[in-house]
């Protein structure tokens, strides 16, 4: 285009009057036109794809190829279209509950999610199991093109899945050994369905949250887990009277024995002292046994008839004289003193 | 030149007057004419041709698209009635006969509901509860603590999984000459109905204070053997030190009378000594203040009070 209005070189192009702009020449106008149409070819044919996302081109709603991160091209004027993917992000379902706020100390939402998180255990008792399933999106193309509504889906077989694996298992497993399992095989059920519905979702991890039974259960639960408190209680006092009362009978024992055997020592000394003695004293004695024997007495006698008070010497001549001893008043003033 | 022009007014008009189309990666189409069908479904992806005014676009989505049942109340073959959420994944698998049976989603839907949720009624009401909730005889891991309490667990026969493929295989079967293909159905939710759900929460409740009494026998049970042991330990020690006190003791009074045997009993003149000796030891003992002694001069004590020569 030389912008000559009197260019005779496009004959088709009608003679356009602008009655609104006298002062603007044609030409102006045209040239305004072509940089604006050229301003927005320029910026509709560039668009940025972040860090985490993946971007997938389509041209005429088909899909021809797809970028990563940066600055990229593509045909403008409606031709192609970009839809973005965020392919590195985690992303999170929550089940049971909702959190409120994340945070360091994040608010949850457990109010009327109830029927989510309520499951029959295969011992028809129930269980409320909040869970979290973490996961990314891998294949972009299926993500988008799949599945309608491939979110709703994905909670949809979240949840059948758990269910299918809880309700193969008693409330006991579920609410106490079995939870690291149930998450495990969850988690392989679940991917097993995603790659089966074509989602293109890989699931990182099934975090089992929080595990009860159901309120008005809960108390009996409790009343169990306090039944096992008293039960280690009532063990552990009559343990500890055991504790308080062997040792020290044990102890009391060995003073007995310790007791007994002083005691053995002590008379078999005592014997041994003993005959010693009266060896030592005998040998002496047999070298002059008539005056040791009557030294002994007499010296017995010297040390006794002083503290004995009533003495009678009777001749041992006289016979008869026994009836003038007045037995009855010596005893009696013996007594009056 | 000339010629690009008029060929881009061609287009042009032809854009306006609708013979372009894009069918967008997630649907797929059938063309019309007059109400009646020609040519293929168009399935690819793109911009496409058709006669603009006389030729009509039908567009259908492509994707697996979602069918979530209303939760129902299902009575089982063991006369219980359960809350049933089944949730399919289907999908428009030929357009033409899709469109031809059942115009549009929302007429594939209501025939689906119409399918799947009979299915389900039928399949449910042919079970018992526990063979819908489970779906292996697998057998069930024991907490430690509760190996008195062995829960056993009603077999099955067939179970969820397997009921749950009988239902696909059935709407399956039932939908093929609708252009619909059911790629799967899944029991999302099963709940007893309110009134069963208490007697199920009684239940529990009564298992559990079963359970508490056991922990509370249990404990008293234990503790008193504690104390048994206890008193049985103690009586032991106690009567073990008692038996070898008195065997020390006996051996040493044995030893010790030996000993005294072996030195008193050595002649009859030693046992003559020993006895008076052990008799003078004894007086002074035997004998205080309050003593009566008679004594006759004939002893050899006081025989030299009359006698200087001592009787003799």
């Amino acid at each position: 285009m030389n912008g000559n209005p009197q260019d005779g070189g496009r004959p088709e192009m009608p003679e356009i009057r602008i009655p609104n702009f006298p002062n603007i020449p044609r030409a102006m106008i045209r040239r305004g036109a072509v940089v604006l149409l050229v301003l927005i070819a320029v910026l509709s044919s560039f668009y940025t794809i972040e860090p985490e996302e993946n971007g997938l081109v389509l041209r005429f709603g088909q899909y021809v190829r797809s970028t990563d991160p940066g600055l990229h091209f593509k045909i403008p004027f409606g031709v192609e279209s970009v839809m973005k993917v965020p392919v590195q992000r985690q992303l999170k379902a929550e089940f049971g509950f909702r959190t409120v706020r994340a945070g360091v100390r994040s608010q949850y939402s457990a109010r009327s999610y109830a029927d989510e998180a309520n499951i029959l255990t295969g011992d028809l008792n129930a269980a409320v199991v909040e869970w979290v399933v973490q996961y990314r999106i891998v294949d972009p193309f299926r993500f988008l093109f799949r599945v309608r509504n491939v979110e709703e889906t994905f909670r949809d077989m979240s949840e059948a899945v758990m269910r299918s694996i809880v309700g193969d298992r008693t409330v006991n497993e579920v609410l106490t050994v079995g939870r690291a399992e149930i998450a495990h095989e969850v988690e392989l059920g679940l991917q097993a369905l995603c790659d089966q519905y074509e989602t293109g979702i890989n699931v990182d991890q099934v975090v089992l949250q929080d595990v009860n039974p159901p309120d008005p259960v809960k108390p009996s639960f409790n009343e169990v887990n306090e039944a096992q408190q008293e039960k280690a209680t009532m063990i552990n006092a009559a343990q500890s009277e055991y504790n308080k009362v062997i040792p020290k009978a044990r102890g009391q024992a060995l003073q007995t024995i310790q007791e007994a055997e002083g005691y053995a020592l002590e008379r078999i000394n005592t014997a041994q002292g003993d005959s010693a003695r009266f060896t030592a004293l005998f040998t002496a004695y047999s070298k002059a046994p008539e005056v040791t024997r009557k030294r002994i007495y007499l010296e017995t006698m010297n040390e006794i008839l002083p503290k004995v008070e009533r003495k009678i010497v009777v001749d041992g001549a006289l016979d008869g004289v026994l009836p003038l001893l007045d037995l009855a008043g010596t005893m009696k003033g013996g007594e009056g003193r | 030149m000339k010629y690009l022009w008029i060929a881009l007014a061609v287009i042009v008009l032809l854009a306006l007057t609708g013979a372009f189309f894009v069918v967008q990666e997630t649907e797929q189409c059938i063309i019309t004419q007059f109400g009646r069908p020609v040519g293929d479904p168009i399935v690819t992806p793109g911009l496409k041709v058709k006669l603009p005014f006389v030729q009509k676009v039908h567009r259908f989505d492509k994707r697996f698209l979602e069918w979530d049942g209303d939760p129902n109340q299902l009575p089982t073959k063991d006369k219980r009635f359960i809350w049933v959420n089944t949730y399919a994944r289907w999908r428009i698998s030929d357009p033409l006969l899709f469109f031809q049976r059942l115009r549009d989603e929302r007429g594939g839907h209501s025939r689906l509901d119409d399918i799947l949720e009979g299915e389900t009624r039928n399949a449910i009401a042919k079970y018992n509860v526990v063979e819908v909730v489970r779906s292996t005889n697998r057998e069930p891991v024991q907490a430690e603590m509760m190996v008195e309490d062995r829960v056993t667990l009603e077999p099955i026969v067939e179970g969820r999984e397997l009921i749950r493929q009988e239902v696909l295989a059935k709407a399956q079967e039932r939908t093929t000459d609708l252009g619909i293909e059911i790629l799967d159905v899944q029991f999302k939710r099963i709940n007893y109905v309110e009134e069963v759900q208490r007697k199920v929460y009684e239940r529990m409740i009564a298992e559990r204070m079963r359970i508490a009494d056991r922990f509370r026998s249990e404990g008293e049970g234990q503790a008193m053997r504690i104390r048994g042991e206890k008193d049985r330990e103690l009586l032991k020690i106690q009567s073990e030190a008692y038996k070898r006190a008195q065997e020390i003791q006996g051996l040493a009074d044995a030893r010790a009378t030996g000993i005294y045997a072996a030195a008193y009993d050595r002649s009859a003149a030693s046992r003559s000594f020993y006895e008076f000796l052990r008799t003078m030891e004894s007086y002074p003992a035997a004998l205080d203040e309050k003593s009566t002694l008679v004594l006759t001069t004939k002893g050899d004590f006081y025989k030299y009070i009359t006698d200087t020569d001592g009787g003799r």
